[in-house]
């Protein structure tokens, strides 16, 4: 059975378009879960552009290298989810302004 | 046999008080508390078991005809490149005879210790720094290379600075530990850089490298004529004639200042501040002789510098003299001692440096005897008299220290050189030797005998005879007051050490009188043998100052008619000391204090030590401390000023960016990164 590969081109577009929506997530929303969630989009992103090229070159080593990111990604999540609920418990609100005088 | 069979476990010797000192140091605060005291017996007994073994052993080898040195190593301690120091020891009758005073002696105190020091704040403390000391020394002494013997020169060092301080809450106690520590960096300083010397010339620091014959340690190569010794690949033969001339006095430097002689004895009276067991075990028994062994085992490497020799002589000389007329005029019974401890190190010196090694060492026996009989019968009487020690406010101390009176007697006897006791045999063959070197010389050291005895026999006629008189107990408050009569000052386990002390104070004169056992017995010990056929050699070729050195050394081995002479003479010279003493301070003790009133000047110059503190402080301590100030401050004010004022602009640009960019908001961060990471990316391909 032959498969047939889609070029590059298209999966490097799906990963900039998902990294470009977490951004702009990131920066327009205060959310500290939404906020969260755009982090982790924007990984999603990147982690296609390293299977494609890794598809693209033939070369396993990108693969391996997204499932060790997966796996830590899942525990730092977890990790900041706990921690958004502390943040909340402490101010009863999830907007990330709420903690502006951690600057000072 | 036997002496194989100390020899094969000889490890122990240093380790076993080592593991003592770490078992009280450990365990002593919580767990032994009052019974730290154990595993320091324990561990310096077994030594001392097996080096006194060791001493009997050799000497049956010796009776035999076979007298034993050997070297063994342990283990390959430091290896860098062509350096090499091994963990191990070398053994000869030298060897032999200073480890049995080391530990023997060393024993002695330790049981007295754990009588003087009952009931002390640190008990625990005291001991550890006591088994580390032994460590040391021993380790000092029966090294095979010059590395161990800086190892423990180092560690007695250490030691005594610790000891020195045990009194830590006294400024005076502390202050007196760092002097000792900071002099005798001084002469390690010099020490040190005589091994190095030793080391770039020889191409190794071990005494006798592969064995005693084998011509492979510094101590042999040092006998070797240049011309054998440019066949040697390791030696660095253009460098020889040097370091002949050098090593001898960056080593002396050293001894000077551990063995407190001119002008590095300062240290020596201000360590009396320790515990008084301190004072007798290393500042008169064993550590202060360390630099007086040292010049005996190297001895090859003095012999043939007739200026190094001269140099030992003279300064030994004037210490024995300068140091005897201070110690006429100290009221405080241990700085007497102390003083008398630099002055007989400083006959030791002469003895070395006459070429009678033999004479210095036999002179360290003894004075090792009764030197720490005397300090530890203070001991005795600073625990009666409450800490006191001035002896203008006691008198006739006999009543109530029956034992020690005639304890203390039989050391005075000694030091003083009095005729058939120990010092008297051992003082007059130094005296016999420098008598060999200059006539001058000799009487110097007839005078200062007279001064010993006179000094001493002041002391023991003040404090001892007379009517009876008592330092009052201290007034304190809260006082449980334990009154005089129920306590018992001399306890057994205090007074047994001293009797076997006393014994030995007495008797230890007859190892070498009338025949020459120890002589005879440290001879053949490789470094007295080599240094002995070197200087015989050096007379027989002939110019002025060897054939003087030559003729001592015949007079040490024949024991000639002049030193019988001299031994009635300086016999004599001793009685007049203690006659004069008996006379100006029991007798009639007004013409005594009459008589250093009139002589003011003289007197107020003794009492203060000769000033030589006071010129120290002016020309060395002032000087450096103004340095020291001056660069406090500069650091302080110049150096800090420019390294905050870096601190300060970052932090005044971090107080402006918290109110422009830095506001709080996550996003602004966010916004900020990626604004930041688009002109780095627009930057990079730009190019």
């Amino acid at each position: 059975m032959t498969m047939q590969f889609l070029s590059l081109q298209y999966y490097l577009a799906v990963g900039a378009i998902l990294f470009v929506i977490g951004l702009i997530g990131f920066i327009t929303r205060r959310n500290m879960i939404v906020i969260f969630l755009c982090t982790e989009l924007m990984f999603q992103g990147v982690l296609i552009n390293l299977i494609a090229f890794s598809q693209y070159t033939g070369n396993l080593a990108g693969q391996a290298f997204v499932i060790f990111v997966l796996v830590i990604a899942a525990s730092e999540a977890s990790l900041a989810l706990g921690l958004v609920i502390l943040l909340f418990r402490e101010k009863n609100t999830l907007d990330a302004d709420a903690w502006r005088d951690l600057k000072w | 046999m036997d002496a194989l069979f100390a020899v094969k476990y000889s490890y122990l010797i240093p380790l076993l008080p080592l593991a003592g000192a770490i078992i009280a140091g450990f365990f002593g605060a919580k767990i032994l508390r009052g019974q730290s005291h154990w595993p320091i017996w324990i561990g310096v007994a077994a030594s001392a078991v097996i080096t006194f073994s060791l001493l009997f052993g050799m000497m049956g080898l010796w009776h035999d005809g076979k007298p034993m040195s050997v070297s063994v190593n342990w283990y390959t301690w430091i290896q860098a490149g062509s350096f090499k120091a091994t963990a191990g020891a070398f053994f000869d009758s030298l060897t032999a005879v200073m480890l049995c005073v080391v530990t023997g002696i060393g024993f002695l105190i330790t049981v007295y210790s754990a009588g003087y020091m009952k009931g002390e704040e640190g008990y625990f403390r005291f001991f550890a720094y006591l088994g580390l000391f032994i460590f040391s020394m021993t380790c000092l002494v029966m090294g095979n290379n010059f590395i161990m013997l800086y190892l423990g020169w180092e560690g007695v060092g250490l030691c005594s600075y610790l000891l020195i301080g045990y009194y830590y809450e006294r400024p005076s106690a502390v202050a007196a530990a760092k002097k000792a520590f900071i002099v005798n960096r001084i002469g390690d300083f010099g020490f040190g850089l005589g091994i190095m010397l030793i080391f770039l010339t020889f191409g190794t620091v071990s005494y006798f490298g592969a064995g005693v014959g084998t011509h492979t340690g510094v101590l042999e190569l040092a006998t070797l004529p240049i011309d054998q010794l440019s066949q040697i690949p390791h030696v660095n033969a253009s460098w020889v004639p040097t370091a002949m001339k050098w090593v001898p006095f960056l080593l002396m430097l050293g001894a000077f200042g551990k063995s407190a002689q001119f002008p590095l004895y300062v240290w020596l009276p201000d360590a009396m501040e320790g515990p008084t067991p301190v004072s007798a075990l290393i500042h008169a028994a064993t550590m202060v002789t360390a630099g007086v062994y040292m010049i005996a085992r190297c001895g090859t490497l003095f012999v043939s510098n007739h200026a190094a020799m001269l140099t030992i002589a003279a300064v030994g000389a004037f210490t024995a003299l300068m140091a005897a007329t201070i110690a006429l005029r100290q009221f405080d019974l241990k700085k007497v001692f102390a003083y008398s401890t630099i002055s007989q190190l400083g006959y030791m010196f002469v003895g070395v440096g006459c070429l009678a090694p033999v004479a210095g060492v036999f002179h360290l026996v003894t004075h090792a005897f009764f030197k720490a009989l005397l300090f530890l019968c203070c001991g005795v009487v600073m625990h009666a008299m409450h800490g006191d020690l001035d002896m203008r406010k006691m008198s006739g101390l006999k009543r109530i220290l029956p034992k020690t009176n005639w304890l203390i007697l039989a050391g005075c006897l000694a030091l003083s050189g009095f005729p058939l006791v120990s010092g008297f045999f051992s003082k007059d063959e130094i005296i016999g030797a420098s008598f060999g070197l200059s006539t001058f010389l000799g009487v110097v050291m007839l005078f200062a005998a007279f001064l010993t005895a006179y000094y001493t026999f002041r002391l023991y006629f003040r404090v001892f005879q007379g009517p009876l008189v008592v330092v009052p107990p201290p007034h304190d408050s809260h006082g449980h007051g334990h009154s005089d009569e129920h306590h018992n000052h001399e306890p057994m386990l205090m007074i047994l050490p001293l009797v076997i002390l006393a014994i030995g104070a007495i008797t230890a004169g007859y190892i070498n009188f009338p025949a020459t056992h120890l002589g005879d017995f440290l001879g053949t010990s490789p470094s007295f043998s080599d240094s002995y056929n070197m200087a015989v050699a050096q007379s027989a070729a002939g110019p002025n100052l060897a054939e003087g050195m030559g003729h001592v050394v015949a007079a040490e081995t024949a024991h000639g008619p002049q030193i019988s002479l001299l031994m009635i003479v300086s016999g004599l010279i001793s009685i007049a000391g203690i006659a004069l003493a008996f006379l100006l301070h029991l007798k009639n003790r007004a013409l005594g204090d009459k008589l250093a009133e009139d002589f003011g000047p003289i007197t107020r110059l003794l009492e203060g030590k000769y000033y030589v503190d006071e010129i120290y402080q002016a020309l060395i301590v002032n000087p450096l401390h103004m340095i020291g100030e001056f660069s406090y401050r500069f650091d302080r004010w110049i150096i800090d000023m420019l390294v905050n004022m870096a601190g300060w602009i970052v932090q005044l640009t971090g107080y402006f960016l918290k109110f422009s960019t830095q506001r709080g908001y996550l996003q602004g961060y966010g916004a900020a990164m990626l604004l930041g990471l688009a002109a780095i990316l627009f930057l990079v391909f730009m190019h």
